[in-house]
């Protein structure tokens, strides 16, 4: 008893001292069979079966490089415990992050300079250059690889449609349509017919998404000069649009603070009829929430008729942390090339991902738009088709026009503080009848003006 | 606690060596003496508090006059910081919530629990019954409780809470998806979760109430109500001061609710001082402020203090002695 | 003999014994309402399918039973892992706070050192530093020292309870002074003492501390939350928050309803050991 207490106590004090002689200096982490080790970040949540999957593809990997060790850690990007991770070095070796945070995090070298493995991939220079900007530092090496990149889409649970009387296959194309449909699902129904983010930074992406579906732009930059344009005629024909049906229709059911997660987990669980999101949500809301796949429906996103007007698009960088040495970045890079890009640009590697995820009943050909060439992408569509297991009719109203749709890039000046303030404004439309727009439009303008005016 | 004289702990008549005893402090006496032992003794609260208290208190005002992103070297920035929290609109926001919070949590939660507490130590049997049911919510642990009520606040016709208010014709009300209603709603779970713990207290209390009190007060012909007045609730007078100064510094911190509830939504109606501290290290993915964190830390530690002393002051002169 | 405000003679009318009895018996209405209730509704959903649950939360069991959620609950959200998660956090932090408060009480009341004065003093001005000042600086240190994803992260700051350093100290401090001097008198050293005679008479203070670390422990969130961010070593408390957006609602209320089980029960047995504890804080914090 007491030589154990002793024993607590000496190793309740050497232990931190130890670790933080191992502190920062990039260093490979080698196993004991001269392995190089790497963790790389798998989804938080999988249902078993994704989880079962996710380890073949990386038992694959390490057959094919039998000198890494492939570990995993469960990881998902969310704004509120992103930076603690990062301070705390508790991110895994490759992660991922949106488009949003890229060039920021490669201004404060707060990821690992790839740029030269990730050019020697194949593919380097067939990048979509629109999508590959986001993983780019300012002279150009591209740090960091899209392995995803989406345009925002109308999700509409079918059933609910159906229940209420509309039309499955005829998902509403303007937002006076989706106002009517709105009001019609939850009259019929009960429940929201048209629900929307508003926390965690959230509500700033969507009403920025609505935003730039009626026309307007949150920011104009001129060179070094920055302009917030938050206060205009299209952000207020949103507001007003939201207003009318939260509060004259009523059909934006009972739940004003949903972010991410949990307004996937209200859809799937068919308490909403239609929200904005990414056009590639379909594989988190089966594999994360459990949807049922004849509830799920998705549509183009309804664009105002005006030249201006066009889809809010981003995307998932993979990157390496800046924490591991030279021999652990190539096997990162390998690893992102394997299992993220793999799937995109090789025949093989697409068919063997296909597959994987197919037997695991995970889903496999969800519409996303190419990270590399159109020509890559639809010989990509071709390889895996026999593996589809998914309802591609019930996604025809969105793949339909996908790639008709002009789509345009997040703000790029303190984007996520600038959310942040338009998560107010948006709650504030939502959960006070007597909120008036002009002013909460006056006063989001220039917070966003004081915030995009001092970096 | 006053300070103690040194005891001498090594036997008197220990062997010396000559000279050692003219110098008292030689290390050899002083480890013959037990010193050494003695600080061996204090060596794990030393370094616990050195490294885990002490030093952070320290470099925590340090911080607060730093503007640091944890990459680059930290720079001195004055009193940026404080100017940069005390212009922040948010701070008055957030301000206004707590002390809002403060004052509903006093009044939801103050009077409750005393009147539950009296009325327990009247009951004569399975007294232990009613004091286990009203503990019981204080077990379930907090998160678990907030999720909980989270989904009994559900604002749909069909919430639970809604739809009780159904049967006696009431509601649907809004609960958390108002700026009105949601910081009550937050308050009476937190009430609900932390009444048990202070009618336990007041239970203890009542129990040292002695009995000849009260008999001499029926002597004097006093009935319930006099009693309760110029007896009980004098003879608990100290109890009700800490639980008060208490309540108010834990009001003061609160997060949990707030954090777990509505991310301090709808529109910023319970943003807390410490959501907003939380806010401003954690919540922005590049990297937070934590110069701006720390300062408004320092602030409210300071504005919680000069609180305590006031208040004792006060109450100790209140107590007429 | 105990008797409370109501004098028996009083009892005697019969209108005050209404009177009482009626309030007596609402409040023991309100009690199980609002004490009993919430959990009994929860261990009610943790049983029923989703979809009853949410279109008729207060029916019981409309369509049947769902025990499968329990088993769920238990296997895909690993409950097991992090309840055992939760309890080596406890454990830890109960065995830091414990072996802080007894040597330092030790040191400071029975061997008490010339600068013994100043270490308290020290020690007691930390109470008066709200802790959430601490919060960056002391994540910070944690993350210097690389700790972050480790329990040590968890524990060891927790050994910072000046409170629980005072309450041991001024324990210490009331021993009977002999029973020190006749050990020394017999040859014992600071070490033998501690062990065979200080401790053994400590032990309930070493209840009360273990009462309020565990306690505290069990309930801590906003800290783990930051210093575990690894899923593998959450405790519940913060993994049920991030839970409740990747799991169906009928099996989210089953992991509640289980982590609410087991310290349900343990208050149950030590009933009087909790209750105890809990007026003891007031008694000492007062």
């Amino acid at each position: 008893m007491k030589s154990s207490r002793i024993r607590i106590l000496t190793t309740a004090l050497v232990v931190p001292f130890a670790l933080s002689a191992c502190g920062s200096s990039p260093e490979d982490q080698v196993g004991t069979d001269g392995k190089v080790v790497i963790t790389v970040a798998i989804d938080a949540g999988l249902e078993k079966a994704a989880v079962d999957a996710f380890t073949k593809r990386a038992e694959q990997f390490e057959q094919a490089n039998p000198t890494v060790d492939v570990r995993t850690q469960e990881y998902t990007w969310t704004a509120a415990t992103f930076t603690a991770q990062l301070a705390g070095g508790t991110v895994p070796d490759v992660f991922t992050v949106p488009f949003t945070d890229g060039r920021g995090l490669i201004e404060r070298k707060q990821i690992a300079d790839v740029s030269e493995q990730v050019a020697k991939l194949p593919y380097a220079g067939a990048l979509n250059p629109n999508v590959a900007k986001a993983g780019q530092a300012a002279d150009g090496k591209q740090w960091a690889v899209p392995i995803a990149a989406y345009g925002q889409a109308l999700h509409y649970n079918r059933t609910l449609f159906r229940q209420a009387g509309l039309d499955p296959d005829k998902p509403p194309t303007t937002w006076a349509e989706v106002r009517t449909a709105a009001k019609q699902i939850t009259e019929r129904t009960g429940q929201a017919g048209y629900a929307t983010m508003t926390q965690g930074n959230t509500g700033g992406w969507i009403l920025t998404t609505l935003d730039y579906a009626f026309g307007g732009r949150t920011e104009k930059v001129d060179g070094d000069k920055a302009e917030a344009t938050i206060d205009t005629p299209e952000m207020a024909e949103v507001l007003n649009t939201l207003r009318a049906m939260r509060w004259q229709d009523n059909s934006m059911g009972a739940n004003f603070l949903y972010d991410w997660a949990g307004i996937n987990q209200d859809f799937a669980a068919g308490r909403i009829g239609m929200y904005v999101s990414g056009g590639g949500n379909y594989g988190n809301l089966v594999t994360q929430n459990g949807l049922k796949p004849e509830d799920y429906g998705v549509a183009a996103l309804p664009l105002a008729d005006k030249p201006q007007a066009g889809v809010l698009g981003g995307g998932t960088l993979a990157v390496v942390s800046p924490k591991i040495g030279d021999r652990s970045k190539d096997a990162a890079v390998k690893w992102i090339d394997f299992y993220y890009m793999g799937k995109l640009t090789d025949e093989q590697a697409a068919v063997a991902d296909a597959k994987t995820l197919a037997e695991t009943k995970q889903p496999v050909g969800v519409p996303t738009l190419p990270v590399v060439d159109r020509a890559t992408y639809d010989k990509a569509q071709q390889w895996t088709k026999p593996y589809v297991n998914i309802p591609l009719a019930q996604m025809k109203p969105y793949t339909d026009k996908m790639f008709d749709q002009p789509l345009l890039t997040e703000p790029t000046r303190s984007t996520q503080d600038v959310y942040k303030i338009l998560d107010t404004t948006v709650q504030t439309v939502l959960t006070d009848q007597s909120a008036d727009v002009a002013a909460l439009l006056a006063k989001a303008d220039a917070d966003v003006q004081n915030q995009i005016g001092r970096s | 606690m006053a300070v103690q004289s040194p005891v001498r702990a090594a036997p008197a008549t220990a062997p010396r060596e000559p000279g050692s005893a003219s110098r008292r402090r030689s290390p050899v006496s002083w480890v013959r003496r037990g010193g050494l032992s003695t600080l061996l003794f204090l060596l794990p609260l030393l370094i616990v508090f050195g490294v885990f208290s002490w030093a952070p208190i320290v470099q925590s005002v340090v911080m607060s006059f730093q503007r640091t992103n944890l990459v680059g070297p930290a720079e001195f920035v004055g009193l940026d910081n404080f100017v940069q929290v005390l212009t922040d609109p948010l701070l008055w926001t957030a301000l206004e919530n707590t002390l809002w919070f403060a004052f509903l949590a006093l009044l939801f939660g103050y009077p409750i629990p005393l009147v539950v507490a009296v009325l327990i130590s009247e009951v004569r049997a399975r007294r232990g019954l009613f004091s286990a049911l009203a503990y019981l919510p204080v077990v379930v642990p907090p998160v678990v409780a907030v999720l909980l009520w989270k989904f009994f606040y559900d604002a749909s016709p069909s919430g639970v809470f809604n739809t009780v208010l159904g049967w006696v014709g009431l509601g649907p009300w809004q609960w958390l998806q108002d700026q009105g209603s949601a910081m009550p709603a937050l308050v009476l779970e937190a009430t609900w979760a932390a009444a048990g713990g202070t009618v336990i207290i007041y239970l203890a209390a009542l129990a040292g109430v002695p009995a000849d009190l009260y008999e001499a007060a029926e002597i004097d012909g006093a009935g319930i109500w006099r009693k309760v007045w110029h007896v009980t609730l004098p003879r608990l007078r100290t109890v009700l001061l800490v639980t008060f100064i208490l309540q108010i510094i834990g009001t003061a911190q609160v997060f949990l609710e707030p954090f777990l509830f509505t991310g301090g939504g709808p529109a910023n109606s319970t943003t807390t001082l410490l959501l907003l501290i939380y806010d401003y290290a954690f919540a922005n993915s590049l990297g937070g402020d934590y110069g701006a964190a720390t300062a408004l830390s320092i602030m409210l530690a300071a504005a919680l203090a000069v609180f305590s002393v006031v208040y004792f002051r006060l109450t100790k002169s209140w107590s007429g002695s | 003999m105990s008797r409370g405000i109501v004098s028996p003679s009083e009892w005697a009318t019969a209108r005050i014994r209404v009177v009482l009895r009626t309030l007596q018996v609402l409040l023991l209405g309100g009690l199980l309402l609002t004490g009993l209730g919430p959990v009994l509704w929860l261990a009610k959903a943790a049983i029923t399918p989703t979809q009853d649950t949410l279109r008729t939360p207060l029916s019981v069991f409309p369509n049947g039973f769902d025990f499968a959620n329990l088993v769920t609950a238990w296997t895909r959200v690993e409950i097991d892992k992090h309840f055992l998660n939760t309890v080596v956090l406890a454990a830890g932090s109960w065995a830091v706070q414990i072996i802080v408060a007894t040597t330092a009480g030790y040191a400071l009341a029975v061997l008490r050192p010339r600068y013994g004065g100043l270490v308290t003093g020290v020690v007691l001005g930390t109470l008066f530093v709200p802790s959430i000042v601490l919060l960056v600086p002391l994540y910070l240190t944690v993350v210097d020292a690389g700790m972050i994803n480790t329990f040590w992260a968890v524990w060891l700051p927790s050994g910072a309870s000046a409170f629980n350093v005072v309450l041991v100290q001024r324990f210490f401090a009331g021993l009977p002074r002999e029973m020190v001097e006749a050990a020394r008198v017999d040859g014992a050293g600071p070490v033998r003492i501690f062990w065979s005679v200080v401790l053994p008479l400590s032990r309930p203070i070493i209840g009360v501390v273990s009462v309020f670390a565990v306690v505290a422990s069990w309930k801590d969130f906003l800290w783990p939350l930051l210093v575990l961010p690894d899923p593998a070593v959450q405790p519940l408390s913060v993994r049920l928050p991030a839970l409740q957006r990747y799991v169906e609602l009928d099996v989210f209320l089953a992991a509640l309803a289980i982590s609410t089980v087991i310290p349900v029960a343990l208050f149950l047995i030590f009933q009087r050991l909790f209750l105890r504890g809990g007026a003891l804080e007031g008694a000492i914090k007062g």
